[in-house]
């Protein structure tokens, strides 16, 4: 074990890892608008309608989905298993305004979103009275009371769902994914150095005290929640014409939502560009397998969130950050260092989303 | 005299999800943890008597005491899985953040939902049991044999936990463990071999609820969350770690469910239970009979 942290210290110096991050910190909005503007290329690159752009996309669509996930779950600490019911919302919504009212796709789009935000505020009231095991078992039942209404009415098609004709190319989902990603992640990377996202990390690390510091901490925790209902409204929006089909199980995919949760754990829970790379990285592994192994993905996606949580529950971005901070431990005189504070390094996140895999 | 029949109907399925909900609440009040899986369990139960019966007797159909037969065999298996699933993967996110031990839960209740399908396919199995005369009338209320048998058996099994809990040393390191586990572990009492026990007695439970549940019903590899949503209902109300508070409130939600699928449609009970649950959580946290605040 010691002789290969040895090892590893000399490959990968703390220091560098250390300078790398702050690097990422110092240059974050320049990492964003750069990974922006290669994904923007990749069409015009040569990455057809096919296989690799819907693959492309879908890394785009997981990245909104835990990123709104992360920004209750890890920033303000209210894991919730829910999200996906603002995700079906979203999805059910402009799948009936497109199809039976023949609305057109971008006014059907705002108001989607604008439904999960009401849906969330509604909601928000309800279950921000909760916390911890409550919470997370409350906003479940959320999920899959919101899928057994779709499934019984008859305005959502029932159990069978909704078939969507005539949807615009691949090429302008590609765009309005990636548009609504770059968008959340320099909402979150602004956020996170305000004052509202200081108060959303107050929130988790301790609620009381916020309170007593006299933040309304439900107002808080509500807006941020209506946030991302916003995104993941806006994903399932897009994402019910661009699948052509909407169906209960899918549009309030509960498997997904465990997905949502593992990408942030993985990346690193709390950050920017955690969720995103979190994202990235295991719908790679998902993609790979399923092409390898058809059918076998869930199971490797129940294993993966179990090695996750077991092995590596401070994610990617958590880790490095750990071991980047070892050496300034070290160099401001070890426990010393650790009383008397210094800046917090928790608060400054480094956005690099947005990087096609 | 139709509310008198959905009641009746009620009663029958409550007991099964009581039983089921009760083995839930001990892990929760012992171990202090949520098990999502626990509705995998009560699907492994039913499938392991589906196929020890296909598998001896070339068909998943039989008498009763047949079908009985196989409870002691799922029992074995159950608690076998129960035991590992706490002594393996459980007891490393012991004492970690709750939402982590929930997710893992949750993670392996997707993968034993999703082995199950790759081993067994989505078809519904269910397992005939031959009665000569199938339903009883009691008051012209139709009463099937084996739905009565099922619950008479939810009782039994619950009354064995019980008893088991009361009376034995086991049962009484598990009570030990629960109230405080550093006292217990001072007194010789091996404290991750009883959480493990406790996990392998609940789930033992379950599968033999899925039992019954297969011959009543049937099984299928999905099923399992709802089972564990239900318990968590139960629990919520009946408050963590009370017996008779899960009796009474799988009884209730029976009721309720069969009410609502007779005078509405059954399309829409499960709605009404998840629906509920968001109610309960907020109107009683703490649940009807809880002693503790928990929070």
């Amino acid at each position: 074990m010691s002789a290969d942290e040895g090892a590893l210290r000399r490959v990968l110096p703390p220091e560098r890892v250390d300078d790398f991050l702050g690097a990422c910190d110092d240059y974050g909005w320049l990492i964003l608008v750069a990974s922006t503007v290669l994904a923007g290329t990749l069409p015009l690159a040569g990455l057809e309608a096919g296989f690799y752009m819907t693959f492309v996309t879908d890394l785009f669509l997981f990245g909104i989905l835990a990123l709104s996930w992360d920004l209750v779950g890890g920033q303000t600490g209210y894991p919730s298993f829910g999200n996906m019911a603002f995700f079906g919302i979203g999805a059910y919504t402009t799948a009936i305004l497109v199809k039976d009212f023949s609305v057109g796709f971008p006014v059907a789009f705002v108001v989607a979103g604008g439904l999960a935000v009401a849906f969330a505020a509604f909601i928000g009231v309800i279950v921000f009275r909760l916390r911890g095991h409550y919470f997370a078992i409350a906003t479940l039942g959320v999920l899959l009371a919101a899928q057994q209404v779709s499934r019984n009415l008859e305005i959502t098609g029932g159990a069978s769902g909704k078939i969507l004709l005539d949807t615009p190319s691949a090429e302008a989902f590609y765009y309005l994914f990636l548009g609504v990603l770059v968008a959340e992640i320099a909402l979150v990377y602004y956020l996170s150095g305000t004052r509202f996202g200081f108060v959303l990390n107050a929130i988790r690390d301790d609620e009381q005290k916020a309170t007593a510091m006299g933040f309304n901490t439900t107002y808080y925790k509500t807006a941020a929640w209506m946030l991302a209902a916003l995104f993941t409204g806006l994903a399932g929006a897009a994402w019910s014409l661009d699948n052509t089909f909407v169906d209960p199980q899918t549009a309030y995919n509960g498997a997904w939502n465990v997905e949502l949760i593992a990408m942030a754990l993985l990346g690193g829970s709390g950050t920017v560009a955690g969720p995103v790379l979190g994202a990235f990285g295991l719908h790679s592994v998902i993609v790979v397998v399923d092409t390898y192994a058809t059918g076998w993905q869930l199971v490797l996606l129940g294993t993966a969130v179990i090695v996750t949580v077991v092995a590596f529950p401070k994610g990617v971005v958590g880790t490095l950050r750990e071991y980047a901070a070892e050496m300034a431990y070290y160099e401001r005189g070890g426990m010393a260092a650790a009383n008397d504070g210094g800046d917090d390094p928790d608060e400054d996140s480094s956005p690099a989303g947005g990087e096609a895999g | 005299m139709a509310l008198a029949q959905f009641i009746v109907n009620g009663l029958l399925v409550g007991a099964l999800f009581a039983a089921v909900a009760v083995g839930f609440a001990l892990i929760w009040g012992v171990v202090d943890i949520i098990n999502l899986a626990h509705g995998e369990m009560v699907m492994l139960g039913g499938y392991t008597a589906y196929w020890a019966l296909a598998l001896t007797t070339g068909t998943a159909r039989g008498g009763p005491l047949v079908v009985l037969a196989t409870l002691p065999l799922v029992v074995g298996v159950l608690f076998a899985v129960g035991y590992l699933l706490q002594r393996v993967l459980v007891k490393r996110v012991m004492g970690t953040d709750v939402f982590l031990t929930l997710l893992v839960t949750f993670g392996a209740s997707i993968a034993i939902q999703q082995l199950a399908l790759r081993a067994w396919t989505a078809n519904p199995r269910s397992i005939q049991v031959e009665l000569a005369d199938p339903s009883l009338v009691l008051g012209g209320v139709v009463v099937p044999k084996m739905k009565l048998v099922a619950f008479l058996g939810a009782f039994v099994l619950t009354g064995a936990l019980w008893a088991f809990l009361q009376r034995s040393r086991t049962g009484r390191a598990i009570r030990a463990v629960s109230q405080n586990p550093e006292a217990a572990a001072l007194v010789g009492i091996d404290v991750e071999h009883t959480r493990a026990t406790t996990f392998g007695l609940s789930s033992a439970i379950a599968g033999a609820v899925g039992v019954f549940v297969a011959t009543i019903l049937n099984v299928q590899p999905q099923m399992g969350l709802i089972y564990t949503l239900k318990s968590f209902v139960i629990v919520v109300f009946g408050g963590v770690g009370s017996i008779p508070g899960a009796l009474l409130g799988g009884l209730l939600l029976g009721s309720v469910e069969e009410t609502v699928a007779g005078v509405i449609s059954s399309q829409w009970t499960l709605a009404v239970s998840f629906s509920l649950l968001i109610v309960l959580l907020i109107v009683k946290p703490n649940g009807l009979f809880g002693q503790e605040a928990s929070e």
